[in-house]
C-alpha cells in the first residue's frame, strides 16, 4: 500500500540505551555449539556487544528517562505533546496501555491521544505512518513517537538463533507539522500467513503462561527454549527479507520518482550484518550508504533499531546538511515497509544511557 | 592467496588445506560454514557468491579458480 504525506517533519530523534553491555563471548558457553562454530557465527552475523537492561527495567522506564531528558534540554515541553504513539512488543502490562501509563507518570495534559501499537521490526515505519496520520488533524501539532523494546527477558539464553542478537533499547522521535513542502513517500505491506515466523507462543489468551510453558525444550538444532520464549525461524525470516524487501524499496523509489543514488542513506532495521549486506547487494545500493553496524554495537532492539541507526550513524552528518533518507523495517507480522523523506539539517539527534 | 588460505583453514577447522580438498567433504561443512565461506570471499575479494554455486564449485581449487576469474 502506497501512502503519501506532506508538511510534516521529524525534528528530534533520541536513543535511550541501557548502560549494561553484554559481550557475545560472555554467553557463548550457553550455546550448543563448539567454540569454533560460535566464533564463526559471531563473525558472519556481526555479533559483538549488545545492550541489555538490568532486571526489572521495562520499556516505559527507558521512554520516561528519554522524555524527561528532552524536557530538561528544552527540546519539547509537556504542553506541546498532543499525542503519544508507543510501539512495542514488550509493553509494561497487557492492560492498561503503556502510553497511558507514561502520560500519567509525566503528568501530561489530558487533551491528548495515547496509543499503543503492537509491532516489532517494522515498528518505526508503522509508528511514523501513524504519527503522520494523526498530524493530519488540526488539533494535533506534535506527536511523540516512542519505540521501545525490552525483549532480552523473553529470549532463552540457550538459543543461539536469537539470544546473540537481541538487545534492549528505546527511542523518542518528535514528529510535527512543517511549513515546508517536502514530500513523504511510504510503501507498506503485511502478510499474516507468516505471522508465526517470529513469535512468543505463551503469555496471551491462546496459551496463558503456566508451569508447563516454562519448561525448556530442545529443538532440532540443539537450541533450548520454553513456550514463554521468543522463537525466530531464522531461515524463514531470511528468505522473507530477501524476497520482499528489495521489492518494497523499488516501489517506494518509483513512487517518489527518485533514483536510488539520489537517496543519501538507507537506514534499515538491523537484523544482522550478513542479511543487510546481502540486501544492499540485491537492491543495488552501495553498502556505505546502508549502515549495518547496530547489531555489533548495541544488538537488535526490534522497532528501535532504525532510530538507533539514525543516532549512531548520521548524528554528525546532519549538522552539515539535510539528508534524503530511506527507512525500512521488516519482520514481525509479517510486516515490511519503507519511508522516503528528508531529515533537515540540524535535526536534534542524541543518544543517552539508562543506568 | 596465502592469507586467504589461512582464512579457509580457520573456517573449515583443519590444520592445512590443499586445492584437491572437496569442500563438502570437510567434517565442519554445514550451513554456518557455507555462510562463513560466502562472507569471507565477499570480505576479501568483493565477490558475491550464491549458495547454489557450490553445486559447481566442488574443490578448494575450483573455489580459488572462481575467485581469480571473477576478481574485480
Amino acid at each position: 500500500m502506497r501512502l503519501f504525506f506532506k508538511n510534516k517533519k521529524i525534528t528530534s530523534v533520541l536513543s535511550i540505551l541501557p548502560e549494561n553491555v553484554v559481550l557475545f563471548e560472555d554467553e557463548m558457553e550457553n550455546y550448543n555449539f563448539s567454540v569454533n562454530q560460535s566464533l564463526k557465527l559471531k563473525s558472519v552475523m556481526g555479533y559483538n556487544k549488545k545492550r541489555v537492561v538490568t532486571d526489572g527495567v521495562t520499556s516505559s522506564d527507558l521512554c520516561i528517562l528519554g522524555l524527561e531528558y528532552l524536557f530538561k534540554e528544552g527540546v519539547i515541553n509537556k504542553a506541546e505533546i498532543d499525542a503519544i504513539v508507543f510501539v512495542s512488543q514488550s509493553p509494561d502490562y497487557i492492560m492498561p496501555p503503556t502510553s497511558n501509563v507514561i502520560q500519567g507518570k509525566l503528568q501530561l495534559k489530558d487533551d491528548i491521544i495515547c496509543l499503543d501499537i503492537n509491532q516489532g521490526c517494522a515498528g518505526y515505519i508503522v509508528g511514523l505512518i501513524q504519527s503522520f496520520m494523526l498530524l493530519e488533524q488540526s488539533a494535533i501539532n506534535k506527536v511523540v513517537l516512542l519505540n521501545a523494546d525490552v525483549l532480552s527477558p523473553k529470549v532463552s539464553k540457550k538459543d543461539r538463533n536469537s539470544n546473540p542478537l537481541i538487545g534492549d533499547g528505546a527511542s523518542v522521535t518528535i514528529v510535527e507539522k512543517a511549513s515546508d513542502e517536502s514530500n513523504i513517500y511510504c510503501s507498506i505491506k503485511m502478510n499474516g500467513v507468516g505471522a508465526f515466523s517470529l513469535h512468543i507462543p505463551a503469555g496471551g489468551a491462546k496459551m496463558p503462561t503456566s508451569e508447563e510453558t516454562a519448561i525448556l525444550i530442545e529443538d532440532s538444532h540443539g537450541n533450548l527454549r520454553s513456550k514463554n520464549h521468543l522463537v525466530m525461524k531464522g531461515d524463514e525470516v531470511f528468505n522473507f527479507v530477501q524476497a520482499e524487501v528489495p521489492g518494497i524499496i523499488n516501489d517506494v523509489l518509483e513512487y517518489s520518482k527518485l533514483h536510488k543514488d539520489e537517496v543519501d542513506y538507507y537506514l534499515f532495521h538491523q537484523p544482522n550484518k550478513f542479511m543487510l549486506s546481502k540486501l544492499a547487494d540485491k537492491i543495488g545500493v552501495d553498502r556505505a550508504k546502508m549502515p549495518a553496524n547496530i547489531v555489533e554495537n548495541f544488538g537488535n532492539a526490534s522497532g528501535a533499531t532504525i532510530p538507533i541507526n539514525i543516532t549512531f550513524n548520521i548524528a554528525d552528518k546532519i549538522k552539515e546538511s539535510s539528508l534524503k533518507v530511506c527507512f525500512s523495517g521488516f519482520g514481525v507480522g509479517l510486516t515490511w515497509g519503507a519511508v522516503i523523506m528528508d531529515l533537515n539539517k540540524n535535526t536534534y539527534i542524541q543518544t543517552i544511557n539508562y543506568n | 592467496m596465502e592469507h586467504f588460505k589461512q582464512k579457509l583453514v580457520d573456517i573449515f577447522e583443519v590444520s592445512n588445506i590443499s586445492e584437491s580438498d572437496v569442500i563438502k567433504d570437510f567434517d565442519s561443512w554445514d550451513s554456518l560454514t557455507l555462510l562463513s565461506l560466502i562472507a569471507v570471499v565477499d570480505a576479501e575479494y568483493n565477490i558475491q557468491i550464491n549458495a547454489s554455486l557450490f553445486e559447481e564449485i566442488i574443490t578448494i581449487g575450483d573455489l580459488l579458480q572462481y575467485i581469480s576469474k571473477n576478481s574485480k
